[in-house]
């Protein structure tokens, strides 16, 4: 629950157990903001007067009757009770009556009771929010940053590129060599910059809030499209076999997007020349299954259960190409996201094929 | 010789983009931004335009695609509609795009992934004009 459910619940709740007309949540704040309105339940927020003294602040202060100018207008009398925790003073919690009937004591007991719970849920909701908060800002200055390393590396790349492929005249041996250990390196970097990238797009926030219905099969072709030179550079072959309608399932074009393009590229990658990727779509009546399979160097089977942690690689993987293991993690954290589920079968030196099961959206008539 | 338009605010990628088209014999021009690539277009008028899609500047290599290829038949580019562009990228910055000559959302006919290998390249600008 984040903090303004909790202090809807608490309001509405505190109604209900003081026999009351109306409640509110009112929370401090922080230093720079001031005193706001929480919740309200049976009475306007905008009717409530806030108080921001010093005494309202003391974590001390007892449940006590609110005065006259304290209780919004049409109510004849309020109790308040300060929400405190560890040692702190959040804010506090008020019921109202509009009939003048004072509340008793152990009214005024209750509503001590339900204070102390409540402001204990939500301590724990601001300390989430200051949390997520933090985390979507570490996620976007990664994302800078990255773009930024991004730039100068793929000039690089093409420059040493060009010298590589006798662009800037004829090399000697040794400077061939030279060039292709620098070509080396700048490879690692681009992909390592890329999964930390992946890494960082799948932990923002705005991701998650993006969510929408996107076609399966439109996202795949894409991937596709995107990676076919890649896979023709390399002299291997990239068959889609396509699904015959198009399947929707809930997600953000941009995450559905990194999965078949992760899955896709890492296929390209550790397959040989010669060898084959092949993208099947097949629908059950609840779901889509998009399979990837590679004619690659295959997982060896005690590396299978490591395969979607976070840097971890394959020992055959690290000595045919360059990466950092982000890659399948970020795969898994997204399929996850989006109510899916990622397998993975492979024989080490046959192949390996990664299976994408999506709930898909709305029922349909075709099956493959 | 057919004429090739660069159009990209990072000196040294153009540098690695101009070497192998010269060496096979296409004229390069250079414009440094969207704006100079609207100007220039018409002084030079290329046969095939390298379009980075990231610049910096006010008018990005996406606009200037949309630009070109705006069907509005009173459009002043009406006459350069035909040019093909070929769309200098990078695919994790772009994995949401969709593209296609005649596309409203990214009309472009190609491709080239940064960072560029000269091959690649080659084997796309032939493909669009020959040569």
């Amino acid at each position: 629950m984040d903090l303004s459910q909790v202090s809807d619940r608490l309001a509405s709740a505190a109604a209900k157990v003081l026999e009351a007309d109306a409640a509110a949540v009112l929370l401090w704040g922080g230093a720079e903001s001031g005193p706001g309105v929480a919740a309200a339940h049976g009475v306007a927020a905008e009717a409530l007067p806030l108080t921001d003294s010093r005494e309202a602040r003391d974590v001390r202060l007892p449940v006590a009757e609110l005065e006259q100018q304290a209780l919004p207008p049409g109510f004849a009398t309020g109790l308040a009770a300060p929400l405190r925790h560890d040692g702190q003073s959040l804010g506090a919690l008020h019921v109202y009556r509009s009939r003048p009937a004072p509340f008793r004591p152990d009214e005024a007991g209750r509503l001590q009771a339900l204070a102390e719970l409540g402001a204990a849920t939500i301590a724990l909701a601001q300390e989430e929010a200051h949390l997520e908060r933090v985390e979507a800002s570490k996620a976007q200055f990664i994302r800078v940053a990255t773009h930024e390393l991004r730039s100068p590396l793929a000039v690089a790349q093409s420059l040493v590129r060009n010298v590589l492929k006798g662009y800037a005249g004829a090399l000697t041996d040794p400077q061939r060599d030279l060039f292709a250990r620098i070509s080396g390196r700048l490879d690692f970097l681009e992909s390592l910059v890329n999964d930390l990238l992946d890494l960082a797009a799948s932990r923002a926030p705005e991701l998650a809030e993006r969510e929408e219905p996107v076609v399966v099969n439109s996202s795949v072709g894409r991937a596709v499209l995107l990676l076919l030179p890649r896979a023709e550079e390399k002299g291997v072959a990239l068959i889609i076999e396509p699904c015959c309608e198009e399947l929707a399932v809930r997600a953000s074009e941009e995450g559905l997007d990194r999965i078949f393009v992760n899955l896709v590229g890492n296929a390209i990658k550790y397959t040989p020349t010669g060898g084959r990727v092949t993208v099947t779509m097949s629908r059950t009546e609840e779901e889509i299954q998009v399979r990837v399979a590679d004619t690659g160097i295959g997982i060896p089977a005690e590396a299978l259960p490591h395969l979607f942690e976070e840097f971890y690689r394959a020992p055959n993987a690290r000595r045919f190409a360059v990466g950092t293991g982000i890659g399948l993690s970020v795969v898994k954290e997204l399929v996850e996201r989006y109510h899916g589920r990622i397998e993975v079968e492979s024989a080490e030196g046959q192949g390996t094929t990664f299976t994408v099961t999506l709930p898909v959206l709305g029922a349909g008539s075709c099956r493959l | 010789m057919p004429k090739i338009l660069i159009v990209d605010d990072d000196p040294d990628m153009v540098m690695a983009l101009r070497m192998p088209l010269e060496a096979n014999g296409y004229e390069v021009s250079v414009a440094a931004s969207g704006e100079e690539c609207l100007q220039q277009i018409r002084v030079i008028e290329p046969d095939l335009i390298i379009l980075d899609v990231m610049m910096e500047t006010t008018t990005s290599g996406f606009q200037v695609s949309l630009q070109l290829r705006s069907p509005d038949p009173e459009s002043e580019y009406a006459a350069y509609r035909h040019i093909p562009i070929l769309m200098l990228t990078a695919i994790h910055t772009t994995t949401s795009l969709r593209f296609g000559p005649d596309e409203a959302y990214l009309p472009v006919d190609d491709f080239v992934d940064k960072p560029v290998d000269p091959d690649t390249l080659l084997k796309k600008v032939r493909a669009l004009i020959g040569g």
